[in-house]
């Protein structure tokens, strides 16, 4: 089943005067449940593209379907409705809010996006930082925990919601080599348990073995699709 | 809500010493209101309660005119007999006139035999007048201070600066020598039965006779008098009895002129310290617009700070799914909450103030009058702050709350 399409998609940004295309024209369809990488060097259109299939962006052509519904076109209310209710995600500079403890942090989206009841709620959090290995510094904020663990909170309050899709922007580009692996293997270990699609953008070659498919950009096109047999192999 | 209302408190106590500072600064502005007001307000019913309880009543009705020429206390502009009875039924007829005082107000030299001074003089009768201006013997510091009776046929209450200025002392007798309304002179003795504070009139030279008295020195063989002075039994309902009374005197008329022949005045409009009770509500407006001022540029500028701060906070809010609604409720409550808090503190520290006031009692002079500040804690004035620091920070948190919520999550999460 396909989650997400892309037809012919289309982004220009203007400066001044100065028209600078980002995407020229990408037409790709993601299946559900699977584990993609969007690669490519800076400003070859990675990010465009995730925030177009995020429903942050519209594009300046083309169609943008994500689970069925047309997103290019939503208004601010319906599209902010669609993220919470659709699309989880993981930022590279982790992007916890540092007011609120590692609980609160997964808690945010179900209270304020979603209103899930209180039982439900506090099972799906511990559930979930159980998994990612945070349960025991629930209590701590953001400022008290190493880049790792945000990461790993914030791969918790990405699934919290239950989403059909997780997109991460270079979400390993601040953290060490070992940590990122560690991370992306969580992320694969939460994608078989949630059954989740991950897309994920990111320069750096080195983790970009992990993927199930391999979209290589360059200059706002896709010049490449791979498939990998044996994805997360080195984060083992 | 609750998470709401959890999260605008966590990030105003994020910056703590900027949300202290505004806080301290409403906080004093909601004092200020609330000291100014009460103390002023204290001011303005002491000196009122002193004017009217002693000398002005309520309210005051003479014949038409004679406010005009007040300055001259003319005998020949006089409420008749038939006039004064037509109004001492419609005054009796009125349940909230508490007493009323039927006055002749006269000018006349008064001698000790050996020096002369001009003085101005209420001639009445006692009982009533203690009614109407039931603190006019508390401030007869000498002598007969009843009553019923401050002023007999043939006494006399002197004020203070006179006996002292022509060496005169209680049982003296003292001459005073008149001018009444066909311009014939008259001359009587008196004897000087209470000397009283000199708060009232021009240079504190007022004296009180008895109205028979009068009648004798001015040679009034009818039942004549120049004004009636009114208490109300509610100070509070002025406006409404003044425009009443006023309506059913426009209904006695002269036989002649067919127009209404009385005049009806507040204490107001008869003494100058109406102006000066106006300037002291104005004062307090001008405190409560400072008041304004504070609460809507702190707001404004710590919400604004806020939200520039906190652009990148908004784009993650936004992108995992916070309706713009939402947004604009955090930034909100984050207004609301730092001038609500900040207002209850400033009127916990403006009761403290007013109770410490009360406790000293401060007493200063006011003119001739002592007046001894007892400020009572001013609800309305602490419901007034209390309501509009609520409002103004409504209104300041509006425009940044505005501002976070319209912004595209894309944008707010590029910046840095």
């Amino acid at each position: 089943m396909e989650l997400v399409v892309l037809d012919n998609v289309k982004k220009s940004y203007v400066t001044g005067e100065v028209l600078t295309p980002a995407l020229k024209g990408i037409s790709i369809s993601i299946e559900s449940g699977k584990f993609v990488s969007f690669v490519g060097p800076s400003g070859s259109g990675k990010t465009t593209l995730l925030n177009l299939i995020g429903c942050l962006d519209k594009p300046t052509e083309g169609k943008v379907l994500v689970a069925n519904t047309e997103i290019s076109q939503m208004d601010r209310k319906t599209s902010a409705k669609f993220r919470g209710d659709n699309i989880g995600f993981i930022f590279q500079n982790f992007n916890l809010i540092p007011i609120l403890t590692v609980y609160e942090n997964v808690e945010y989206p179900l209270i304020m996006v979603q209103n899930v009841p209180t039982e439900k709620r506090k099972q799906r959090i511990n559930d979930l930082l159980e998994k990612v290995g945070m349960i025991d510094q629930q209590n701590k904020y953001p400022a008290q925990l190493s880049g790792g663990q945000k990461q790993r909170v914030a791969v918790a309050r990405a699934l919290v919601t239950e989403p059909k899709l997780v997109l991460a922007d270079e979400p390993t580009a601040n953290l060490d080599h070992a940590t990122a692996y560690k991370v992306i293997g969580l992320m694969h270990e939460m994608k078989k348990k949630f059954d989740t699609t991950f897309i994920f953008a990111t320069h750096d070659q080195k983790i970009v073995g992990e993927a199930e498919i391999l979209y290589t950009l360059e200059d706002g096109l896709i010049t490449q699709k791979q498939e990998n047999k044996k994805p997360g192999e080195v984060s083992k | 809500m609750k998470s709401i209302i959890k999260i605008a408190w966590r990030n105003l106590l994020r910056y703590t010493r900027r949300t202290l500072l505004t806080a301290s600064l409403i906080a004093v502005g909601v004092a200020m209101v609330i000291v100014f007001g009460g103390v002023g307000n204290s001011f303005k019913s002491e000196v009122i309660g002193i004017l009217t309880n002693s000398n002005l009543g309520d309210i005051q009705i003479h014949k038409k005119g004679y406010v005009g020429s007040i300055d001259n206390l003319p005998l020949d502009i006089s409420i008749p007999e038939k006039g004064l009875k037509k109004i001492e039924s419609l005054l009796d007829n009125n349940p909230e006139i508490k007493a009323y005082s039927p006055r002749i107000r006269f000018g006349a030299m008064a001698s000790n035999y050996v020096q002369t001074t001009g003085m101005r003089f209420t001639a009445v009768y006692p009982e009533k007048e203690s009614k109407t201006c039931p603190s006019l013997v508390e401030r007869i510091k000498e002598g007969n201070s009843n009553p019923e009776s401050f002023v007999s046929p043939g006494s006399i209450v002197i004020p203070l600066n006179i006996s002292t200025g022509m060496n005169l002392k209680l049982g003296d007798n003292i001459v005073l020598v008149a001018t009444n309304k066909d311009g014939s002179v008259n001359g009587m003795t008196f004897k000087i039965s209470g000397i009283s504070e000199n708060i009232l009139g021009p240079q504190g030279k007022d004296g009180y006779i008895h109205i028979d008295d009068a009648k004798s020195l001015l040679r009034i063989e009818n039942g004549e008098i120049t004004e009636i002075a009114i208490k109300l039994n509610n100070f509070n309902k002025l406006s409404s009895i003044y425009a009443g009374l006023k309506n059913e005197l426009k209904n006695i008329q002269g036989e002649t002129t067919a127009k209404p022949m009385f005049e009806i005045h507040t204490w107001e409009e008869l003494s100058p310290f109406a102006s000066i009770s106006k300037i002291v509500t104005l004062l307090i407006m001008v405190v409560r617009l400072v008041l304004i001022s504070i609460v809507l540029i702190s707001i404004l500028n710590v919400m604004m700070m806020s939200v520039y701060e906190r652009i990148g906070e908004i784009g993650t809010i936004a992108s995992i799914g916070t309706l713009p609604s939402k947004i604009l409720a955090l930034f909100l409550t984050e207004g609301l909450s730092l001038g609500f808090f900040s207002a209850i503190a400033g009127s916990i520290i403006g009761i403290i103030i007013i109770l410490f006031i009360n406790l000293v009692k401060l007493k200063f002079k006011f003119g001739m009058m002592e007046i001894s500040l007892a400020p009572q804690i001013p609800t309305a004035e602490v419901f007034f702050a209390l309501v509009i620091v609520v409002i103004i920070s409504a209104l300041a948190s509006l425009q940044p709350a505005f501002k976070a919520s319209k912004m595209e999550p894309v944008e707010a999460l590029r910046h840095v």
